[in-house]
């Protein structure tokens, strides 16, 4: 849908800022929710994420001692603000990005890469040792999913040459959808989101079981609170990215939802069947098998781009196409 | 050139207060990364003075407050002070009552084992069979609510003999829970030993081999998962064991697969015994008559709890009251193997490795007298009390 939004409601009210601030909390409902009801529980209420963050911003903020104060309040903010800049550049509840250019995509991984990063100094910034673990575990899984997450989200980039979100979502729905001609692609997508937002199975940076809530544990209040928002908007983000490059782009609001929807629903089928994977069986997988089955697609797509001017009209001669 | 220091020590504290615990303990874990180079525990947060304590109440008294030593195996407790009072005595319980306190400790040991698989597969993340198991848990104790009207302290022995009987309704719903968790526990089998995330954290990850697990007296399953043949229920048999006899399950490789496995079978071989004691159970009474004043004497009596051997030391001084009573509960013997058996593990495997002995804080917690070479003092019950008035000021 082409509707062209003034930068600043763009920027604080829809699609960006409040209203996605809102559908990050109806997100991350759902997730639980259907997380839930794979374990056979009830599950949270529709309005309990949306009580959480009240909650926790009516709370004092405990600043522990021997942190630098300016870094630990501001770490939340800079990453919820990094996640709400990128929204700017998704085609966001299928309206088009508002802002555009060649190379945006890589901009916004960036911007979602942020969120990471700043869980990792949250981490490092105060004493506390499960924090300080954490961080190191957040931070090795970065290292471990950030470089397949980027590849399989360049399959389709490279497939419609072009590296502009708003041209590959348009691009997306034309012929066959990425996710039958990219499978590998979609499958490393889909599970680097996974690791991207800590979900279970990629829950070692905050194993609660070994180490109390990884990065976030010093946190209270608002900051934990920001961060928490931070990540449902995260959740939604990429969800969309990818929903946009496999499952044929969005031309509608309705597009938007059932396709995100289904995602989410895959994901929180992973998300309770598998055991927690340790820190070190993580980045084995990522580099012994995500990589190399990406890197493997990204030459089948190049080697297919260069030959197929060669054997398309041969093929096309041949079955009188 | 500035000399050369050691380095400076992480260690990464779990407990008393922490999610991976659900009973308060303290374990120090010295890492290099996440490697685990150095394990030392303390215990004893919750001792509550209950051998103390079992000294001024009646022997009848008493019956009830050992049932509350442990929240989970509350049967057993009370089983091996009921057997040990009634050995005093002189006395044997009736053959059904005998089936029915077996009846009733297989009961609880489903229970407990289905609460570690659930507690075990939460503490490696995988919370999806944590809760299944946890749902399916509610078969059995919806079975032992029917049969004794409790949940947790069945409260079913009295000293000579138990206070509850089995109708044959209730037979029937004990049959058919036994079905309903047979079909689960062949499906619980198959996800601990095919599933493979899971099996990246169990397999080959906390081995203790025959060697170490007998030098270290490990009892119970986390024995026998090590090939230690040790069972009372085989060994030595009590109440009903030799009637209805049970078969020793072991496995040889002694890691967390290996203690899930055994656990899970031994499952089995209690849904076949209560399937048995239920078919074939001996009429007659429920109680025989025990005196109220226990002859002079000691006794040692000693119970196969879920978690491995359980041992009372009774002594009696011919009164109403016993003059000592001391409990030596399974977990106290199995906590060496965690921490040798930590060694060089990842710090993620640490809570897994900490629940694949099943502990259980709150009945293993008992005074300790460490003895120093240099400072020996005795404390007499007087300054014992002061000490602990002081300490907690």
């Amino acid at each position: 849908m082409n509707i062209n939004f003034p930068p600043l409601v763009a920027l604080l009210l829809f699609p960006g800022g409040a209203f996605l601030l809102f559908s990050g909390l109806v997100f991350e409902y759902i997730d639980r929710k259907l997380v839930a009801r794979f374990q056979n529980r009830y599950g949270p209420r529709w309005f309990q994420p949306l009580a959480d963050v009240v909650k926790l911003l009516a709370k004092e903020e405990i600043i522990p001692t021997g942190v630098v104060k300016s870094l630990f309040v501001a770490l939340p903010v800079i990453a919820l603000t990094a996640a709400l800049t990128s929204a700017l550049y998704v085609p966001l509840f299928g309206f088009k990005p508002v802002f555009s250019f060649q190379g945006d995509l890589i901009v916004t991984l960036y911007l979602l890469s942020m969120m990471t990063l700043c869980i990792g100094l949250a981490g490092a910034n105060t004493e506390d040792r499960f924090s300080l673990i954490g961080a190191t575990r957040a931070l090795t899984q970065l290292f471990s999913y950030e470089a397949p997450f980027l590849l399989a989200l360049l399959g389709p980039a490279i497939a419609l040459h072009t590296w502009n979100i708003g041209e590959i979502n348009a691009g997306a729905g034309n012929g066959l959808w990425f996710i039958i001609a990219q499978p590998i692609g979609f499958v490393v997508a889909l599970v680097g989101l996974m690791g991207k937002l800590e979900l279970p199975p990629f829950d070692a940076p905050e194993a609660e079981t070994e180490i109390v809530a990884g990065a976030f544990t010093e946190y209270s209040g608002r900051g934990f609170a920001i961060f928490k928002i931070g990540r449902d908007v995260e959740l939604v983000i990429g969800l969309t990215l990818v929903a946009s490059f496999y499952l044929g782009g969005f031309n509608s609001p309705l597009d938007f939802l059932w396709k995100t929807l289904l995602l989410l629903f895959v994901t929180a089928a992973l998300q309770s069947m598998f055991a927690r994977l340790r820190i070190d069986q993580t980045v084995g997988m990522w580099w012994r098998v995500g990589v190399l089955m990406v890197l493997l697609q990204l030459v089948v797509i190049i080697i297919g781009q260069q030959f197929a001017p060669v054997v398309q009209p041969a093929l096309q001669s041949l079955f009188g196409g | 050139m500035e000399p050369k220091t050691a380095p400076e020590k992480f260690i990464v504290p779990i407990g008393p207060q922490h999610p991976a615990l659900k009973e308060p303990g303290h374990f120090e874990f010295t890492v290099e990364g996440e490697v685990v180079t150095n394990a030392t525990a303390r215990l004893g947060f919750v001792h509550r003075g209950m051998e103390k304590g079992a000294e001024n109440r009646t022997w009848i008294q008493d019956l009830y407050l050992m049932e509350r030593v442990c929240g989970i195996c509350s049967h057993v407790h009370a089983l091996a002070f009921a057997l040990g009072v009634e050995k005093l005595a002189g006395v044997q319980a009736p053959p059904r009552a005998q089936a029915i306190r077996e009846l009733v400790s297989e009961l609880e040991r489903i229970h407990s084992h289905l609460l570690w698989l659930g507690v075990a597969a939460h503490e490696g993340g995988f919370d999806t069979l944590f809760m299944f198991s946890w749902r399916d848990r509610e078969t059995v104790m919806d079975l032992l609510e029917t049969i004794s009207g409790n949940r947790v302290n069945y409260s079913a022995n009295v000293l000579g003999g138990v206070k509850i009987d089995i109708s044959e309704k209730q037979a029937d719903a004990i049959r058919k829970g036994m079905d309903f968790l047979e079909e689960r526990t062949k499906h619980y089998l198959k996800v601990v030993t095919e599933d493979e995330t899971f099996l990246g954290r169990t397999r080959n990850i906390g081995v203790m081999t025959f060697e170490q697990a007998d030098f270290l007296g490990a009892i119970g399953p986390t024995g026998r998962a090590s090939g230690v043949k040790r069972d009372v229920r085989v060994d030595s048999p009590y109440t009903a064991y030799n009637d209805f006899p049970v078969k020793l399950v072991t496995h040889t490789h002694g890691d967390l697969e290996a203690r899930f496995i055994v656990r899970i079978q031994e499952l089995y071989e209690s849904y076949r015994l209560v399937r048995e004691l239920v078919d074939k159970m001996p009429t007659g009474d429920l109680t025989v008559r025990v005196p109220r004043r226990i002859p002079e004497g000691e006794v040692i009596s000693r119970v196969e709890a879920p978690r491995g051997e359980l041992l009372y030391f009774l002594k009696s001084n011919g009164s109403d009251t016993p003059e000592r009573v001391k409990v030596r509960t399974p977990s106290l013997c199995n906590w060496s193997s965690v921490l040798v058996t930590a060694v060089g593990h990842n710090l993620a495997d640490m809570p897994m490795i900490l629940a694949g002995i099943d502990p259980c804080f709150s009945c293993n917690d008992r005074i300790v007298t460490v003895n120093r070479k240099t400072d020996s003092t005795q404390m007499d019950w007087e300054d014992l009390r002061q000490y602990g008035i002081e300490y907690y000021k």
